[in-house]
């Protein structure tokens, strides 16, 4: 019965209860003022407790305050004849293949019309019914990994896209979609990076920041420009997303460098330190420099051992030095700090931090800047951090950060390896220089100019 | 025409009126709820938009038909009014209080119920319209009810408070461009049930709710106020018609879209009498380019050199039918060629109906595409002429819009030309493109501020007006304009200020305004405030009556001035009673020869001479009052 009236409590479930009234019965409502016809709704538990919400015969909902009724009568059942649209992918010898992995985001989704939820859609032939231009570019094979909200995503399931991406290379795909919600998209795609050894196919992470069920969605277009880079030379672990609020080309950033920066909007993705691998428009790549890694057919490896004991800091002014004490405590191997500026936390946690050291734990220092180098030789206080033992992350973002230290602290227990790893440049995270442009790079402009 | 029987007709027509309400900010967004008019933008973002599938698996009609259009949609917006929300890039933010409000207040004027617990609805338009592709729509009140003149009362389906759509402001190379400074403006949808039966009760029932909305807090310019009407007959079916943008319109676009439904039915039933079916339709075009190349029609011949094909169809049995007259000037002939150059941009269609000649085509070429197309005496050809990816387009609409001639009427949307008569706009909407905004929760109407409300409305329009026009000696039509004109509120407060003579106020703000504006002149530059300090320093007799129309105009061309120092340019510095006296003392003496042979008849020419010296300077009755004093005196001290 509780499943029957999902969403109901205090009074409104009581009062349906009562009268037998189901989740899809058809109703009649009569109040003091007014005959009102529907359907009965599922409720969002977050609703006020005292309605019952119905959908009218033109598609209307409304919400009505059962003290109002005088009476209510079944009246019929709204069968459920929701189908999709049967569409085979069609098979086109000229193109190449394609695997799509799913993980759960926005991407391919489409809408219950009933409850305005959100179903995702996935088989290949759904996805060719909503965008029928993939088949123009690729052979495309779908499988669902697992259906997580992006805010769940865990090391276990990198380490089940690695597995899935190696298999995909072996099976003889020219290429990967990952289709990601886009929160932790940058997580995943840094993970994925430090994960897979000699790359020999592109890896492509999209998704969507408006969901494909309304008119004005990026998804389309970015599973179109996906494509494209997956059937690509670059072979790298990549994250392709519009690149500016048009409708009109996407940008190719390294996976180890791209951040989410922005809550909603569609051009949210940016290469942090550096400008993009290149763009994608009209289905041509552009790139804007020629230091990728090619496609080639060199073996690729995967190696997903993942510390799972490492947390990321962001340091405030007046923070305690319980804060470093609690991971301490509970066993912690390794800390990734996003420290103010170039590279500092508060002198109030320095007997904390040589408590850390003394207990093995790695201690990284990135930047709460986001952009630019940490600079641990310039103050006094980045100089005494390294003294004390922390490792300076230099450009890594902090994310960044947090991944690479737990990949490496997942191969090595080694201090002197895990300091050798953390300072080598394992899957171009690092940048050699920071070109003047890389900090307020403008796209639209640079094009515009002939800039790139 | 218009001597139908609509009783007999079954005639059902409904009312759907869009008003703008009058608040500081959008619904959704806190951007300020204003127009910029013609101001240059600051930045454009290019969008296009996807169907997405309905409810039931499939796409909705009305949507496939936009996307088969195949536009770009630019979007033109300014930095320092123009929000991400607006571009779809930010979630909405909380509704408007201010304009639940005002919606609240019509809903309850309107009796109707109201929905306390509203949830947000999206309603699919894939015209670009909005950058999200959806309007953002919630229902406010339901079942409520209209009085007319004759008690009769029209039922109010319901009452929604929605998002306006942006500002189309072109259509240029398949790209449509919009202005988002209108997106978002709050909008009430006052639905009716299809209780009206004839054309004047349509007029008549759009103008009451016309006057309820306007005594409300709404915009009161030009375009705030929308009006769709909803038309069938019993042979026929519902056609909707957008965009009615006066209410003289109602009656004949009623009796015009009656005219093209009867005419439709006929030409079904003529095809059946004719037993032609669907099945004898050609399935293809053929192409006549070849054929036609050197046609003595240079319409075509110059098409033909320049890339362009030519099509041909024949309609077997067809023959009077493409020239069939639906509505005045408007063919079946039209009704195909609108649909056509709607959906696919293609200008014009040529059929065997029209006198040919008028292209110029020789015998021969009639000759040649008869033979090649096989169309005998009793068929109708068509000819279309485009580039191959236009004419493949059109083909397909026109088999399917000749397809649907033998079921009758084919429900649509319609556009109101000014003429009278409609053009198609786009195929009916399904209901699958509503659905619950995932982005919003519950919004509630509590009963606080139902009663609240409830308790403060104001009285109804037409009420207004018969008790203005007894209170004050006026017309009721000059107060039924006050308040189409948006101009009550400020009639009110004038009438405090200067109670003595309503009809000038009147004068002043319909009459005067209008005349005013008629030469050009910008007569929005005169504020609420202007007419409020015009009409006190009448009442303190600063200035006459005479001066109003010159402060005005003065106003209207120099916006900066205040209205003190306006008075000082036009030289209206009032006269004082002892200067009057003084200069009629004079005009008397130096007319003693008139005022001898005329006496009090006299009175008149020289009220026109004082006047010529202060005119605006000082009211008029105060100078016929004293002539009449000093004249009088004057012929007694004569005698």
């Amino acid at each position: 019965m509780e499943n029957k009236l999902k969403g109901y409590k205090g009074k409104s479930i009581n009062f349906l209860k009562k009268k037998s009234i189901e989740i899809w019965d058809i109703v009649q409502i009569t109040t003091d003022r007014t005959l009102l016809e529907g359907i009965l709704m599922p409720r969002s538990e977050y609703s006020a407790p005292d309605f019952i919400e119905i959908k009218l015969e033109n598609n209307y909902n409304v919400g009505i305050n059962v003290s109002e009724i005088k009476n209510i009568k079944k009246i019929g059942k709204r069968e459920a004849h929701y189908k999709f649209p049967e569409k085979e992918f069609p098979y086109n010898k000229n193109v190449p293949k394609v695997q799509m992995l799913g993980t759960g985001g926005t991407v391919a989704s489409r809408l219950d019309y009933t409850t305005g939820a959100v179903i995702p859609s996935f088989t290949p032939s759904e996805l060719y019914s909503s965008v029928p231009e993939l088949a123009e570019i690729c052979n495309l094979d779908c499988e669902i990994v697992f259906e997580i909200l992006s805010e769940n995503m865990k090391s276990e399931y990198w380490q089940k896209l690695a597995e899935k991406i190696l298999q995909a290379i072996e099976s003889g795909f020219n290429g990967v979609i990952i289709g990601h919600g886009t929160d932790t998209m940058s997580f995943t795609s840094a993970a994925l990076s430090f994960m897979l050894k000699d790359l020999s196919i592109p890896v492509v992470l999209t998704g969507s920041q408006r969901s494909s069920d309304r008119p004005s969605s990026d998804a389309a277009l970015n599973l179109i420009n996906a494509a494209v880079v997956a059937t690509s030379d670059i072979a790298e672990v990549v994250v392709t997303m519009l690149g500016s609020p048009s409708h009109d080309y996407g940008l190719i950033h390294r996976g180890t460098l791209v951040r989410k920066m922005h809550s909603s909007v569609r051009n949210t993705f940016r290469t942090i330190d550096d400008i993009p691998i290149g763009m994608v428009k009209d289905r041509k790549i552009k790139t804007f420099y020629d230091n990728y890694r090619k496609r080639s057919t060199t073996e690729t490896t995967i190696n997903t051992n993942f510390e799972k004991k490492v947390a990321l800091v962001y340091f405030y002014p007046g923070m305690e030095k319980d804060i470093v004490d609690f991971y301490i405590d509970k066993g912690y191997k390794g800390i990734v700090f996003a420290g103010t500026g170039l590279g500092h936390v508060s002198t109030d946690i320095y007997d904390s931090i040589e408590r850390a050291i003394q207990d093995n734990i790695t201690l990284l220092m990135t930047t709460q800047t986001i952009h630019g180098f940490v600079g641990m030789n310039v103050y006094s206080t980045g100089r005494e951090l390294q003294d004390l033992g922390v490792i300076p992350g230099r450009n890594l973002l902090p994310e960044v950060g947090y991944i690479k230290l737990g990949w490496v602290l997942g191969q090595t227990k080694d201090p002197k390896e895990i300091k050798n790893l953390l300072m080598s440049n394992i899957a171009g995270e690092f940048i050699e220089r920071e070109i003047p442009i890389a900090f307020n790079y403008n796209i639209d402009e640079l094009l515009r100019n002939n800039k790139l | 025409m218009d001597n139908f029987d609509y009783e007999e007709l079954g005639l059902k027509c409904g009312l759907e009126i869009h008003q703008q309400l009058d608040t500081e900010t959008k619904l959704f967004c806190r951007c300020p709820s204003t127009l910029q008019g013609t101001r240059t933008p600051d930045f454009t973002t290019k969008r296009y938009m996807r169907p997405v599938l309905g409810e039931m698996g499939t796409f909705d009609k009305a949507m496939l038909t936009e996307y088969k259009k195949g536009k770009t949609i630019i979007y033109e917006g300014y930095n320092d009014v123009i929000c991400t929300y607006e571009l779809d890039d930010t979630p909405p933010f909380s509704c408007n209080d201010e304009a639940r409000n005002i919606a609240l207040q019509i809903a309850l004027l309107l009796n109707a119920n109201i929905i306390e617990e509203m949830h947000v609805s999206r309603k699919n338009y894939l015209d670009g319209s909005v950058p999200c592709g959806f309007q953002r729509t919630m229902i406010l009140g339901t079942d409520g009810y209209i009085q007319l003149n004759n008690d009769k009362k029209v039922r109010i389906d319901i009452l929604s408070l929605e998002e306006e759509a942006a500002r189309r402001i072109k259509t240029e190379n398949k790209t449509n461009y919009y202005r988002l400074d209108r997106l978002g403006i709050p909008l009430v949808e006052v639905t009716t049930k299809p209780d009206i039966n004839t054309p004047e009760e349509c007029r008549e029932c759009a103008e009451r709710i016309g006057l309820l909305l306007w005594i409300t807090n709404v915009k009161k310019v030009l375009g705030s106020i929308r009006q769709d009407i909803n038309v069938s007959i019993k042979s026929g079916t519902r056609i909707e018609i957008k965009g009615v943008q006066k209410l003289s319109w109602i009656p004949l676009l009623i009796n015009q879209e009656i005219s093209r439904q009867l005419h439709l039915v006929e030409i079904r039933e003529e095809l059946k009498k004719r037993k032609i079916n669907e099945d004898n339709l050609p399935q293809e075009p053929v192409d006549l380019t070849n054929i036609l190349a050197k046609s003595k029609s240079k319409f075509i011949s110059n098409g033909i050199k320049s890339g362009k094909k030519v099509y041909g169809f024949n309609f077997k049995g067809f023959k009077d039918i493409f020239g069939k007259e639906l509505m005045e000037n408007y063919r079946f002939g039209t009704e195909v060629s609108s649909k056509v150059k709607v959906i696919s941009g293609l200008k014009g269609i040529i059929h065997s109906d029209e006198k040919l000649e008028n292209y110029n085509f020789s015998k021969d070429d009639v000759k040649n595409v008869k033979d090649k197309l096989d169309s005998k005496e009793g068929d109708c050809f068509v000819l279309i002429l485009g580039s191959v990816k236009e004419l493949n387009k059109a083909s397909d609409i026109i088999i399917d819009r000749i397809e649907l001639a033998f079921k009758g009427v084919p429900p649509e949307t319609r556009k109101a030309l000014e003429n009278g008569t409609t053009e198609f706009l786009r195929e009916l909407h399904g209901g699958a493109r509503l659905y619950p905004d995932t982005d919003s929760q519950a919004i509630m109407n509590t009963d606080e501020e139902i009663k609240k409300i409830q308790n403060n409305l104001p009285n109804y329009p037409w009420e207004i007006i018969e008790n203005y026009a007894i209170k004050y000696n006026i017309e009721e039509s000059s107060v039924k304009e006050l308040i189409f004109e948006g101009k009550l509120t400020l009639f009110e407060s004038l009438i405090e200020i200067y109670p003595k003579k309503p009809s000038i106020v009147i004068n002043t703000l319909l009459n005067k305004a209008k005349a005013i504006k008629r030469e050009g002149k910008e007569i929005e530059n005169v504020t609420d405030e202007d007419y409020k300090k015009i009409f006190l320093e009448l009442k303190n007799k600063k200035i006459g009556k005479e001066a109003i129309d010159d402060i005005m105009r003065l106003k209207a061309d120099s916006p900066n001035l205040t209205i003190e120092q306006s008075i000082e340019k036009l030289n209206l510095e009032s006269l004082s009673l002892e200067d009057l006296k003084s200069l009629i003392g004079e005009v008397i003496n130096k007319n003693l020869n008139l005022v001898i042979e005329r006496e009090m008849k006299s009175m008149s020419p020289l009220m026109g001479e004082v006047m010529k010296e202060v005119r605006g300077k000082i009211d008029g009755q105060i100078v016929s009052n004293e002539l009449k004093k000093q004249l009088t005196n004057k012929l007694k001290e004569m005698k």
